[in-house]
């Protein structure tokens, strides 16, 4: 899924400042799962800028709505008359859900009030990590299953960097060295001999370097 | 490695003499002055100088530049290339540049991650790996082509170095990435410094069991100890660097206006040692920020004159 | 603050901590308001209750769950400890003090515990002061 965290109460406030009539519109498909910005992140959410709001003695109305995806219009018009009510809009979905929301309704301010980060999996309960970058040209077959381009801080295609020590990565003890993981991997998979050849440098045009990305099915597109 | 003499490094490793390089880091600032009084204090006991990339990922005067200022004092500088902060196009371009300057050896490597440096906010780069580019400038080098295949007007042709780091993790693969390394067009190999010197060995064996020595040129990366601490913080702070436990405690067992000396001393047995290794054809002494000893240990170690 | 206040407590219990919070309080009524929120067991308390207890005025929160190692449902008071903690930080994101809200540890119908335990609710309020969002 795609993983985010909620943005500070601190920031939220001043992203909200200019406004007496705020929805916060939540998202209940990868926000959701990550606990950023579902049906329930927007209910807390609302309560504590109801509280910081009548704290710092700021007059201010917030509605809540949450829908399915904000990556789809046919749920986002499920907001729309919840968008018309109020003077701007704090979307807790993704970047993408956040903008096709703000595209939707030109005329009305609508505002990130979560960080998206990465497309990540649940490692465990409570912990999110990053597995994929969207380089758009898929080796995972040649390195066991684990991606270096997302794994490993350098992106090296060619095995590891002489940073690399028990296991874990020069930038950040916690993190395991992700070459260590492939050759760990592919020693079970009995492809040891992969990490002899030689990987030539990726075309990174498949990726967002190449600019903004699009993909049609025409076979879809009626 | 090709036949034509590219470089005065290559030539005497080629003729089989026992070589010394040495490291020289480049100012954080724009004086030309502060590159030269190192080379001062290098010229006459090295064979060449190696000139770091922003080493550290801390901003620094470009190791092009710093390789010039060395190159007109009559030194024979090795380029130091990270892959961290250049796209492919740059690194080319620098490659070609440094070859019209008149720079002849180049080291590729990965480089320290930004986050070490002083400006961790930046974005890296890691277009390609530093296997990527040591192939990239064997090509240029043996084909006189570039990455795109383009036919280059006048190719520069560089005598190819890589890092090896015979303490990092994993160790069994260590040695495939050598060979990999020498697959991909390395012609000399200069390794972290060493302190655990039974470990070094071992991967010695295992390079040579490989055939890879007879391949490569390895030189023996040493670093000169000031004291425990020093010894201390490399182990435990700085990636990829084994210093063993009973190294430390000599460091600390002597009283502290000794412990340069001692330092010293172990250097000397370091570099007695690697002299005779089969298949190690040379010593490079990183004394960072420490120039001024590189001299002091060159004679100490009876390897002045050099040729 | 003022002499007269006499502080709102929303208190959250699980019913295996106690079972009736109304005859544990008679000494408490004396000097503190207190709403209960019973519930079968603690990890019933999400972060959106206890949040929803200070905008309807409460000056303090506090969350009585059974002694560690002895929920009933295995986790649950873990669970409540760890949402509290949440919105302890919350509270002192929000500037509204995380201190107003407390979790106690309580043996079932261990009156005299709880009675300590609102009596010190009360003590920090004293300190605290009232609710500043209402």
């Amino acid at each position: 899924m795609i993983v985010g965290k909620q943005k500070s109460i601190s920031e939220i406030k001043s992203i909200i400042a200019p406004f007496k009539k705020v929805l916060i519109l939540g998202c209940g498909t990868c926000v959701k799962t990550c606990f950023a910005g579902g049906e329930d992140e927007v209910s807390v959410l609302a309560s504590a800028l109801r509280l910081a709001c009548k704290m710092d003695g700021k007059d201010i109305e917030i509605e809540e709505f949450t829908v399915e995806r904000q990556c789809e219009n046919e749920f986002i018009q499920e907001g729309a008359p919840a968008i018309a009510r109020n003077e701007g809009v704090l979307s807790l979905a993704c970047g993408a859900g956040v903008q096709a929301v703000a595209r939707r309704f030109a005329r009305t301010p609508v505002l990130p009030g979560v960080n998206t980060t990465f497309i990540g999996v649940l490692e465990t309960q409570g912990v999110f990590t990053e597995e994929c970058a969207g380089c758009g040209d898929c080796k995972l077959a040649v390195f066991g299953g684990i991606c270096p381009v997302t794994r490993c801080a350098k992106k090296l295609l060619n095995g590891p960097c002489g940073g690399s020590q028990n296991g874990k990565c020069e930038v950040n003890p916690e993190t395991d060295c992700a070459w260590q993981l492939i050759i760990d991997r592919l020693r079970i998979l009995g492809q040891m001999d992969n990490l002899r050849i030689y990987v030539a440098p990726k075309n990174w045009q498949t990726s967002l370097s190449g600019g903004p990305r699009k993909m049609v099915r025409e076979d879809h597109m009626i | 490695m090709s036949e034509k003499p590219i470089s005065r490094l290559q030539v005497i490793l080629s003729k089989g003499e026992f070589a010394v390089t040495a490291e020289c880091g480049p100012p954080r600032g724009a004086n030309s002055k502060v590159v030269r009084n190192k080379g001062e204090l290098l010229n006459g006991y090295v064979d060449a100088v190696n000139v770091t990339d922003n080493q550290t990922a801390i901003v620094r005067m470009s190791s092009i530049a710093a390789c010039t200022h060395l190159l007109h004092m009559g030194l024979e500088p090795v380029m130091q290339m990270v892959v961290r902060d250049r796209n492919r196009i740059a690194l080319q371009s620098d490659i070609m540049g440094a070859y019209s300057l008149g720079i002849r050896n180049i080291l590729c490597l990965s480089g320290d991650h930004q986050s070490f440096g002083s400006q961790p906010d930046a974005l890296n780069v890691f277009d390609i790996d530093s296997m990527n580019l040591i192939r990239t400038v064997q090509t240029m080098r043996d084909e006189g082509k570039d990455m795109s295949g383009f036919e280059l007007n006048d190719p520069p042709r560089m005598f190819i170095g890589a890092a090896a780091n015979p303490f990092a993790d994993p160790f069994e693969y260590r040695v495939i990435r050598l060979a990999k390394k020498i697959d991909a067009g390395a012609d000399f190999i200069q390794t972290q410094c060493i302190y655990n010197m039974a470990r070094f060995k071992e991967w010695m064996k295992m390079a040579r069991e490989e055939g890879l020595t007879e391949k490569v040129h390895i030189l023996g990366g040493v670093t000169p100890l000031k004291s425990a601490g020093m010894a201390k913080f490399m182990n435990n702070k700085v990636a990829g660097m084994d210093v063993p436990d009973a190294l430390i405690k000599r460091m600390a067992g002597v009283p502290k206006e000794k412990a340069v000396e001692e330092g010293i001393k172990i250097c000397l047995e370091t570099i007695a040692e690697l002299r005779d290794i089969n298949g190690v054809h040379g010593v490079h002494i990183m004394a960072i920020e420490w120039e001024d000893i590189v001299s002091e240990i060159v004679k100490a170690a009876g390897l002045t004159p050099r040729p | 603050m003022t002499e007269n206040f006499k502080p709102k407590i929303t208190l959250f219990h699980c019913i295996n901590a106690f079972g009736d919070a109304d005859e544990l309080f008679t000494n408490g009524s004396k000097t503190c308001e207190i709403k209960t929120v019973k519930m079968a067991c603690s990890s019933m308390v999400k972060d959106v209750f206890l949040l929803r207890a200070f905008e309807a005025g409460a000056d303090a929160v506090v969350v009585m769950v059974c002694p560690e190692g002895q929920c009933r449902y295995v986790e649950g008071n873990i669970r409540a400890k760890k949402r509290v903690a949440w919105v302890r930080n919350l509270l002192d994101e929000i500037g509204l003090d995380g201190r107003r809200l407390s979790l106690t540890h309580m043996s079932a119908g261990d009156q005299a515990a709880a009675t300590r335990t609102i009596n010190d609710v009360v003590k920090k309020l004293a300190e605290l002061g009232p609710n500043p969002a209402v």
